[in-house]
């Protein structure tokens, strides 16, 4: 059945009006032929997976048609801001979902800054884009209003130069009325690691969602309105002061993230022996990175709409010869991690010149930088020489040959087409099949951040069941690496609903930290908080399922337990691995770099830890049971057809 | 008996322990004596420390969990890490 088709059945059982107050239209764009359609996601559905990033796991349910390839037109794309999002502090997010290009499972991505929350004040709560444009559109959404406009002037153009035409053509102005998605070349090109670009660093990054908008040869989308406030079903400004407090008054929130942000977190990880370095052939590096050294070069902290923590750091080099390159935003600790140790580079201007150079050409940072460190592994393995690279030397700590990298990459030309292929290198032909012994990836995916979880098993556990492939955003314990709570275990148990081990390198009970974690934040993303200052992720005193159901109420007037809300992210990752299930992940996929079970960890305090393949798959069991996943890695039966039932079928 | 610790601090912590580190002159054994002593020295600072972001590293080593037993000796250099997440 033609992705049409599909849509239009769907539409055929969607309401045509708001099921509750505040909430939005989902709008169906067929880029092909230029039409609208829009309808309201079903109250079933929102009682089951809620919206954002949940809603969205409906539409992709509902919509997929796994006999195609992700980057045919008929697979969808679609976007979704949560419940809150745009009406609660540091509530600003938003998902883009589809089938993923890069790792061949689902793609499931994240970001803030102003376009999840303007897209809202436009009246849409989600986009599900389909089928090919004819030439590079640039879809536009002013009060309102949809329309097609051509986006040809704009091929090309990487984000600092998009964003500047796009300012000067619309008129509006970014963070106050105009808000926008774009690809860079590297999407138009199908640059395996493009993101979506949601800001000037904002980006939805992972598994390639930059190619998939590029292959629906849509550039951008842009909305302009003012800010507006949204009907809701009562007064909820009272208790966002309370959510606002909460926020600054928790010591992570008040002390680190609007200080310095994420980059603190490279200091613990490098005292630990834990930091991913060389493409993890090591696991610690210069303390010449540690946040501190970035203070000299962070003019200011930035945020998103109506963020109070403003947790981006901005840069500036002070280069005697600046060029576009020498200010920016960032970098995040994922950043740091991929583009200095893991790259070898200790060099902090290195680090930021790096990160604005990426932020431009619209590279996921975590992917990009994974599959170069491959390339570097590989190359000093002499799997792949000079003839691979085009005559380039690999050598690690090379910053100017990186930066060149990035440019070929974007540009498809040279190397940088292999690079390109990402995780895909040798299934397309660029590398041989032994090179996969050294890739650093599950279910296709880079790994996100450059914590090598050798020695926290918690950690290894959530990479290795995360839906999306291996990426701790999904469902991080980042609380077994605070002392103070692991030395206290009634509270711990209390924080995770059942004893889990204090030694961080022990295997008991860590499928219950990671259970918590994964359902807390798949609720996170369904309502559209940030996981920054989501309970669980920084902090156990940050905003977590009670401030999100009394805040749903107040917003929607929809009533939920605490438990059910629980249930609501149990539900969002139950679905995901239905669509996973369809795309052919089973539980063989769930699981590590074949590196962390067989090498032990060469440094610090833990060296000699490695992953014990039995201890793990017992826990991968113990996690199946509590998440009630049957041998395949699906939901048990039972609790399909529950799915099926509020969501209806897939085909 | 130890006969000097010195402990560093993050920026956060430095108000409340008077400075960019304390150099500890009395006998301590273990990181939980360490603290008691911060708090004679600095008032106020190990009700600072008494919070989940911040861990302990002696001689670079950072500590995960028995923090309070984990011993202290002579010359030892401790740092005050805050921990957290990124993406």
């Amino acid at each position: 059945m033609a992705v049409r088709d599909r849509v239009a059945r769907l539409l055929d059982e969607m309401p045509r009006e708001a099921q509750f107050p505040s909430q939005g239209a989902t709008l169906f764009v067929d880029l092909e032929r230029r039409e609208t359609r829009q309808a309201f996601t079903p109250l079933a559905v929102v009682r089951t997976v809620l919206g954002g990033r949940g809603a969205n796991m409906y539409y992709l349910h509902r919509l997929l048609d796994e006999t195609l390839t992700p980057l045919d037109p008929g697979i969808p794309l679609i976007f979704g801001s949560g419940l809150l999002t745009g009406l609660v502090p540091s509530a600003a997010r938003g998902n883009c979902t589809s089938w993923s290009p890069e790792s061949g499972v689902l793609l499931d991505s994240n970001a803030g800054d102003y376009f999840p929350s303007f897209l809202r004040m436009n009246g849409f709560d989600h986009l599900v884009l389909y089928g090919q444009a004819a030439a590079w559109t640039l879809l536009m959404i002013r009060d309102g209003v949809v329309s097609f406009e051509d986006a040809t002037p704009y091929a090309g153009l990487d984000n600092l130069d998009m964003r500047e035409a796009v300012a000067r053509d619309v008129g509006g102005t970014w963070a106050r009325n105009l808000a926008m998605v774009n690809i860079t070349r590297a999407g138009e090109n199908q640059v395996l690691t493009s993101g979506i670009m949601a800001g000037p660093k904002a980006i939805y990054a992972r598994g390639g969602p930059g190619a998939k908008m590029g292959s629906l040869r849509l550039k951008a989308i842009v909305t302009l309105a003012p800010t507006r406030e949204l009907p809701t079903a009562q007064p909820y400004k009272v208790y966002n002061r309370t959510i606002a407090q909460k926020l600054l008054a928790t010591s992570v929130v008040k002390n680190a993230l609007s200080k310095t942000g994420t980059p603190f977190l490279y200091k613990p990880s490098r005292l630990l022996g834990a930091m991913g370095t060389k493409n993890n052939q090591e696991t610690t590096w210069s303390d010449g990175l540690d946040a501190e050294h970035f203070d000299a070069h962070r003019p200011g902290m930035a945020g998103c709409f109506r963020c109070p923590v403003n947790c981006r750091p901005l840069n500036d080099l002070h280069s005697a010869t600046p060029d576009k390159y020498d200010q920016g935003d960032g970098p995040e600790y994922v950043t740091l991690g991929k583009f200095g140790p893991n790259l070898g580079i200790d060099s902090v201007a290195s680090v930021i010149r790096l990160n604005n150079i990426c932020n431009d050409l619209g590279l996921d940072t975590a992917s990009t930088g994974s599959a170069i460190g491959w390339a570097f592994e590989l190359f000093q393995r002499g799997i792949i020489t000079a003839e691979h690279t085009g005559g380039i030397t690999l050598t690690w700590g090379d910053a100017e040959t990186i930066e060149r990298l990035l440019f070929q990459m974007a540009r498809r030309e040279g190397f940088g087409s292999v690079l390109a292929a990402s995780t895909r290198a040798v299934e397309q032909g660029h590398y041989p099949a032994v090179a996969l012994k050294y890739r650093i990836a599950v279910k296709g995916l880079g790994q996100s951040d450059p914590h090598d979880a050798r020695i926290l098993k918690a950690f290894a556990l959530g990479l290795a069941v995360a839906t999306r492939g291996m990426d701790h955003l999904r469902n991080r314990a980042t609380l077994e690496i605070n002392a103070r709570i692991n030395d206290n275990p009634v509270f711990k148990s209390e924080l995770y609903g059942g004893a889990v081990s204090a030694e961080p390198n022990s295997y008991v009970g860590k499928e219950r930290a990671v259970r918590a974690c994964e359902n807390i934040y798949a609720v996170g993303d369904s309502v559209g908080m940030c996981r920054f200052t989501t309970k669980l992720f920084n902090s156990p005193s940050l905003p977590g399922l009670p401030e999100f159901r009394e805040q749903l109420a107040n917003v929607t007037g929809l009533a939920f337990t605490d438990e059910a809300l629980e249930q609501c992210g149990l539900n969002v990752m139950g679905v995901e691995r239905m669509i996973n299930h369809r795309l052919g992940v089973r539980r063989k996929d769930d699981t590590l770099p074949d590196r962390w079970f067989d090498e032990p960890n060469p440094s610090g305090p833990f060296r000699g830890e490695r992953i014990d393949r039995d201890e793990f798959d017992a826990m991968l069991s113990r996690f199946y049971a509590i998440s009630r996943l049957a041998s395949d890695g699906a939901p048990e039966d039972a609790w399909r057809k529950e799915l099926v039932g509020a969501l209806g079928r897939d085909r | 008996m130890p006969l000097a610790v010195t402990v560093n601090f993050p920026a956060a912590l430095q108000p409340a322990a008077g400075g960019a580190s304390l150099v500890v002159r009395e006998a301590v054994a273990s990181v939980g004596q360490l603290i008691e002593a911060l708090e004679r020295l600095a008032p106020g600072l190990g009700k600072e420390l008494d919070d989940p972001l911040y861990n302990v590293a002696v001689n670079d080593e950072m500590i995960l969990h028995a923090v309070d037993r984990h011993p202290i000796a002579d010359g030892d250099r401790v740092e005050i890490v805050p921990t957290m997440a990124g993406g």
